[in-house]
């Protein structure tokens, strides 16, 4: 067992290191969590992650931007890398599945990648399909994997169009499964119009409407369940 | 109700860049705006468009002699430079209805070590460049006596990340901005090579499209140390009327827009436009409604309601967002024509 002096002082190493995009800090203070035996939950949600929190008010005070992000993200992800063989058990709650991937004729995939991140953090299965994904192909995978979101991203006007199409074949293939959106152009407006159960507003949202959902679905599941038993 | 003409739209549009009074702004764009019903009538597929510069003209001029809208602007994608420069492209020609624009397949700057790019010396020669300049040639034949032709090449940052990965360049720019300003340094150079080409052809005026460097990415500071001294190097060396336009978060970045040197700044609807309009004084603002939630999707009143807002914020040109997608329904870029000719500013002090 460790001090809770020496817990305090490597969970504060984690937060800054992801704050301050550090890798090699997030590198050197997630080997002395191992060697020390600290609990790897521990170190992943009350250090990186809270640190990923203040990178989120950072973002949106507007004193970090994407660059910044990307950089905290690396940072994250060089410390998840050693810990995340560790961690015995994700609780968050909820364990769920999730596709998620950029459509069609969009390139641009920082977005969808910040917001896997989270997924990843949280314990999340995630089927990622990359970037300018054809449109069936998320309705292929979903039916392959049985997911229970799907999460679609688009960073431009002109490619976010296609996102009604997705929505509009999975509901009609598995009227159960939650389809979230999100990217710059898109707006609650449009995921409430398009039929979508979610908008990511942004990663940290994303991950907390994920959250909600799969846990709704989980509960309707578990209900049916009950009622064909009862 | 039709226009009494005091002036053609190509009038309009040059003077109003020759800093000369107008009788109304003009509503045009430096941007895409292709439509379907223009494509439908001329039996063209949107994915063709791009190898063929008798097509790209036809549906360029199709706009305005459907609505009235009043340029003609090619091409229609955002890849041109990039291909010059050894990109492949992917035009999604597979895709028989749905509409997607072209992107970049294969970049050429694969990591940190290979961004110390050359010009191509035949560069001009190469990709498509040739073909946008007839195509520009092309409507200028065609409606060139009306209306004002335009084309647009990329800013130096966004096209940075056509030809190599975003993240990375993103990154650098924080990491290692000399770097990254030495490949923005080359780019300039290209971008200009490739904007006297289109100049030669006839653009009446140029648009830069830099929205890689909007502020819902980079700082406003990164913008004015990294990316803002390429602009200036850019405008400096164009004759042509030119335009800057970057999309997203714009308001803290106006004044640099225009200290660039383009004679105009163009925004998209997430700037505050009234308030764009009094931090840059006399400077021309384009813009800055939404051309999909709006122009597309919103009903002719929305459309009206948008437009209103557009001139009562004061902007020189009702000019949209970014490119106007296809689908948009012809009657809607009418009523926007009818409300920009219709509706009377009311009489400043």
């Amino acid at each position: 067992m460790i001090t809770e002096e020496k817990r305090q002082e490597l969970l504060d190493r984690l937060r800054n290191s992801v704050i301050q995009y550090d890798e090699d800090g997030a590198k050197e203070a997630s080997n002395e969590v191992i060697e020390l035996g600290m609990d790897a939950n521990d170190a992943i949600f009350n250090g990186m992650v809270s640190g990923m929190e203040e990178v989120g008010r950072l973002f949106e005070a507007q004193e970090y931007f994407v660059p910044e992000l990307l950089m905290s993200a690396d940072a994250l992800y060089a410390g998840l890398d050693i810990l995340k063989p560790h961690v015995k058990q994700m609780d968050l709650g909820v364990k769920g599945s999730v596709v998620i991937g950029t459509v069609e004729g969009d390139v641009h995939d920082i977005g969808k990648n910040i917001v896997k991140m989270m997924f990843d953090v949280a314990g999340f299965t995630v089927y990622d399909l990359g970037r300018d994904v054809p449109l069936d192909k998320f309705v292929e995978e979903q039916l392959k994997t049985d997911s229970d979101l799907v999460c679609l991203s688009a960073m431009m006007t002109t490619t976010m169009v296609g996102m009604k199409k997705v929505i509009d074949d999975l509901k009609a293939k598995n009227p159960n499964v939650k389809i979230m959106i999100g990217g710059a152009p898109v707006s609650s407006d449009i995921a409430g119009k398009w039929g979508a159960d979610g908008y990511a507003k942004d990663a940290n949202n994303a991950l907390k409407d994920a959250i909600n959902m799969v846990s709704s679905l989980k509960k309707m599941k578990e209900e049916a369940e009950a009622r064909k038993k009862g | 109700m039709v226009e009494t003409r005091t002036m053609t739209p190509k009038e309009r549009v040059l003077k109003l860049f020759a800093g000369e009074k107008v009788d109304r702004p003009p509503c045009f764009s430096g941007m895409g705006n292709a439509t379907t019903e223009g494509l439908g009538r001329l039996g063209y597929k949107f994915a063709a468009l791009h190898a063929d510069a008798k097509m790209m003209a036809g549906v360029a001029a199709s706009t305005y002699k459907l609505t009235g809208f009043e340029c003609g602007v090619v091409p229609f994608d955002l890849c041109v430079e990039a291909e010059a420069l050894g990109c492949e492209i992917n035009v999604y020609a597979h895709l028989d209805d749905n509409i997607l624009y072209p992107t970049i397949k294969k970049k050429i700057i694969h990591n940190e070590d290979e961004m110390g790019i050359s010009i191509p010396p035949d560069f001009t020669r190469r990709g498509r460049i040739p073909l946008v300049k007839e195509a520009i040639e092309l409507v200028k034949a065609d409606i060139g006596n009306d209306v004002a032709v335009g084309t647009y090449v990329l800013g130096p940052f966004t096209l940075a990340g056509q030809i190599m990965e975003l993240n990375d360049l993103l990154k650098l720019s924080f990491k290692k901005p000399e770097k990254v300003g030495n490949l923005l340094d080359t780019l300039a150079d290209a971008i200009v090579l490739c904007a006297r080409e289109f100049e030669e052809a006839g653009a009446d005026y140029i648009t830069v499209r830099e929205m890689g460097a909007t502020s819902d990415v980079l700082s406003p500071r990164v913008f004015k140390n990294l990316i803002l001294p390429y602009l200036k190097k850019i405008f400096g060396q164009l004759r042509t009327n030119t335009v800057l336009h970057i999309c997203g978060k714009t308001n803290d970045i106006a004044p640099f827009m225009v200290e660039s040197g383009a004679s105009a700044i163009s925004v998209d609807q997430k700037n505050d436009a009234a308030e764009t309009k009094k931090k840059i004084g006399n400077a021309l603002l384009f813009g800055n409604y939404d051309p999909y939630n709006v122009l597309v999707a919103g009903s002719e009143t929305n459309v009206r309601q948008a437009i209103r807002k557009c001139m009562d914020d004061g902007v020189d040109a009702v000019w949209p967002g970014c490119d106007i997608w296809p689908t948009v329904p012809i009657e809607n870029i009418k009523a926007m024509m009818d409300e920009v000719i219709n509706y009377r500013r009311p009489v400043s002090n």
